[in-house]
């Protein structure tokens, strides 16, 4: 189970994700991004209430990330613990603009 | 026409008969039919060690005048004359049986209907209850059969024998050890005996028979249940019958006799034995009569067991419970209980019936006996709502829309014991990964079944889970860790599943065997 509620203002987009982010929900997150990121230069994901992820999930947030950077940025907000430990042992941590 | 029931006239044939003797034999037999009609005969080959062409003529001629006749007791050298001349078709030649003696032979084993012993190094001979049992023979090497082609390890007769008034079925078992032996002298190898035991119980459980071919156990209960009607208050037996009524049918093998004098170490192999109560049916039902073997026979006179096993009634007690918690993979002593609770209701039911049945209720002592099991029969009857229970492995078919559904039984069986919640979700990512990973390639473009096993053992606590698939042989272990210290830029997409996976469980392990790709995920709380 995986919400996915967006705001978007001019070039700047904020999506905020609760719930599970695996194998099932993953390709629905990857359609609504899709979907919204051109003409976008700053995405935000906000993964307050996401409280699970695998690497379906971590499959969207590195494509998103390889398209955002040519045309602006990724970044990713209020991983929990959890979330940021998956983070840690796949090196995502290095790579994403966790803030 | 009288002579229908004329009583057959048997003629003895003796030594050999050839070309030299074949005149002579012929006129002696004629001349003991003379003017008797055409009345059944019966040769009798006991004695008789070879036949020629000229021998067999004569058998011939006098078929053409006396058309029922028989050829018994026939040696396996003659047998193998007959058979090949075509006269085993034509007419019904019987083999001598070997005649073997049980007495000072070791017993090393026991069943509904019959007694195993060793008779010399290499074999053993099952002498059966009956004593007209030829059928029960017949069935037994034929249940047997189809244990075999169905992949459960078992020992075939070879041969049929008399042991006294009674027939015997012929087994090779070289060196055999029965598991009861083994807990009786060696106690330190329970553990052992354990796991090996609860193996070849689930290979029996996992075993789909076609259908038709083996009984179907609940109608046995049934019939028990329906027995007890009479001994029961009314509503008590409406429940037992009720409860038995919703146990589904199932075409999964059970042995129907699974007690340690029936599993054999012979060399590293273990072999199942004792064929003849082979069923099909719900699990329940193995696990009563394991329940009776190990605990309730000798519950009521403790003394019971060591006749039967060979060792006390705590070590049955003890090999029970062990075999139970490892059979349902859970440490679980509420989940146990209850699962046993339900094995306990088919158990006393079985028993009562028997005691009746043995005119229990003529002697005070039977009656005793009777009322001791029946008062635990209706403390159980009243707290328990499904003789079904759940055990420790589910199979699926293996698509990426069943994963909520694996998730959720693998959480459900991490509920029984305290597993924190970091390790839960872990253990979740895990089985999302491989199960997903199945999925997708173990049967592409086809489609197949996973086999999904949890087992939660030990102190501390370790979580097991186990993933069997029948797709392509493929290790996931064998491909190389993604270089974690790449930047964006520089990372392929994917790979990361059981890379992940290594990372959250203690051990990933992986193994190709019997054509199944076989992956155990470790954890330890």
């Amino acid at each position: 189970m995986l919400s996915i509620e967006k705001k978007i203002e001019d070039a700047k987009a904020s999506v905020s994700l609760a719930g599970r982010l695996d194998t099932v929900s993953a390709p629905e997150l990857e359609e609504v991004l899709s979907k919204l990121i051109p003409g976008i230069g700053e995405l935000t994901l906000d993964l307050k209430d996401l409280d699970y992820i695998s690497s379906a999930g971590l499959r969207v947030l590195l494509s998103v990330h390889k398209i955002m950077d040519r045309q602006g940025i990724l970044k990713v907000a209020n991983a929990g613990e959890t979330i940021m430990e998956i983070f840690e042992v796949t090196g995502f941590s290095e790579i994403l603009n966790l803030v | 026409m009288p002579e229908m029931n004329a009583a057959p006239v048997t003629i003895l044939l003796a030594g050999r008969i050839d070309s030299g003797n074949a005149s002579q034999v012929e006129a002696e037999v004629r001349n003991q039919l003379a003017g008797k009609g055409k009345i059944p005969v019966v040769l009798d080959a006991s004695d008789l060690s070879y036949i020629s062409s000229a021998g067999l003529r004569i058998i011939l001629r006098i078929r053409k005048e006396y058309p029922r006749l028989t050829i018994t007791n026939v040696s396996s050298e003659v047998y193998e004359i007959l058979e090949m001349t075509g006269f085993t078709e034509m007419m019904p030649v019987e083999k001598a049986y070997r005649v073997v003696s049980v007495e000072g032979c070791e017993e090393i084993g026991r069943g509904a209907n019959g007694t195993i012993y060793r008779i010399d190094k290499d074999n053993v001979v099952k002498v059966y209850n009956n004593a007209d049992a030829l059928e029960d023979i017949q069935h037994e090497r034929e249940v047997a059969k189809l244990a075999l082609i169905l992949g459960i390890p078992t020992a075939i007769s070879y041969d049929v024998v008399r042991v006294g008034d009674s027939y015997g079925s012929v087994f090779e078992l070289l060196n055999a050890r029965s598991f009861s032996k083994i807990l009786s002298e060696e106690p330190e190898k329970m553990d052992w005996c354990v796991r090996e035991y609860v193996e070849m119980l689930k290979k029996i459980h996992g075993t789909l028979v076609p259908p038709g071919k083996l009984p179907d156990m609940k109608d046995t209960v049934l019939g028990w249940a329906r027995f007890m009607q009479d001994h029961l208050p009314e509503e008590a037996g409406k429940k037992l019958l009720s409860l038995v009524e919703e146990v589904p049918h199932d075409d999964h093998m059970i042995h129907g006799d699974y007690h340690t004098k029936n599993l054999e170490l012979t060399g590293d192999e273990v072999l199942l034995i004792d064929m003849d109560t082979l069923a099909v049916g719900h699990p329940i039902f193995e696990l009563a009569s394991m329940f009776n073997s190990f605990v309730g026979y000798s519950e009521f006179d403790h003394s019971v067991i060591k006749k039967f096993q060979g060792f006390d009634f705590e070590t049955g007690k003890t090999f029970w419970h062990k075999s139970l918690a490892a059979y349902l993979g859970t440490n679980c002593a509420t989940k146990i209980r209850e699962v046993e609770d339900k094995a306990r209701i088919i158990g006393y039911t079985r028993m009562i019936r028997r005691a009746i049945r043995r005119k229990g209720l003529e002697t005070e002592e039977g009656r005793a006996e009777i009322g001791f099991w029946k008062e635990r029969l209706l403390a159980l009857l009243e707290h328990t709502d499904t003789l079904l229970f759940r055990t420790d492995e589910m199979e699926i078919e293996a698509e990426n829309d069943n994963l909520s559904e694996v998730q959720s039984f693998v959480e459900e069986r991490l509920s029984e014991t305290t597993c924190p919640a970091r390790a839960k979700m872990q253990i979740g990512l895990a089985v999302e990964e491989i199960f997903v990973n199945i999925a997708s390639y173990a049967y592409a473009p086809g489609k197949g079944k996973a086999l999904v096993r949890v087992e939660v053992s030990g102190t501390p606590v370790r979580v097991t889970v186990t993933f069997v698939d029948g797709g392509v042989p493929y290790d996931p272990l064998a491909k190389d860790d993604p270089d974690v210290t790449l930047s964006a830029a520089e990372r392929e997409i994917g790979g990361l599943g059981i890379f992940l996976t290594r990372q959250v469980m203690d051990d990933v392990a992986y193994e190709y065997k019997d054509g199944k790709n076989i992956l155990t995920l470790k954890k330890n709380l």
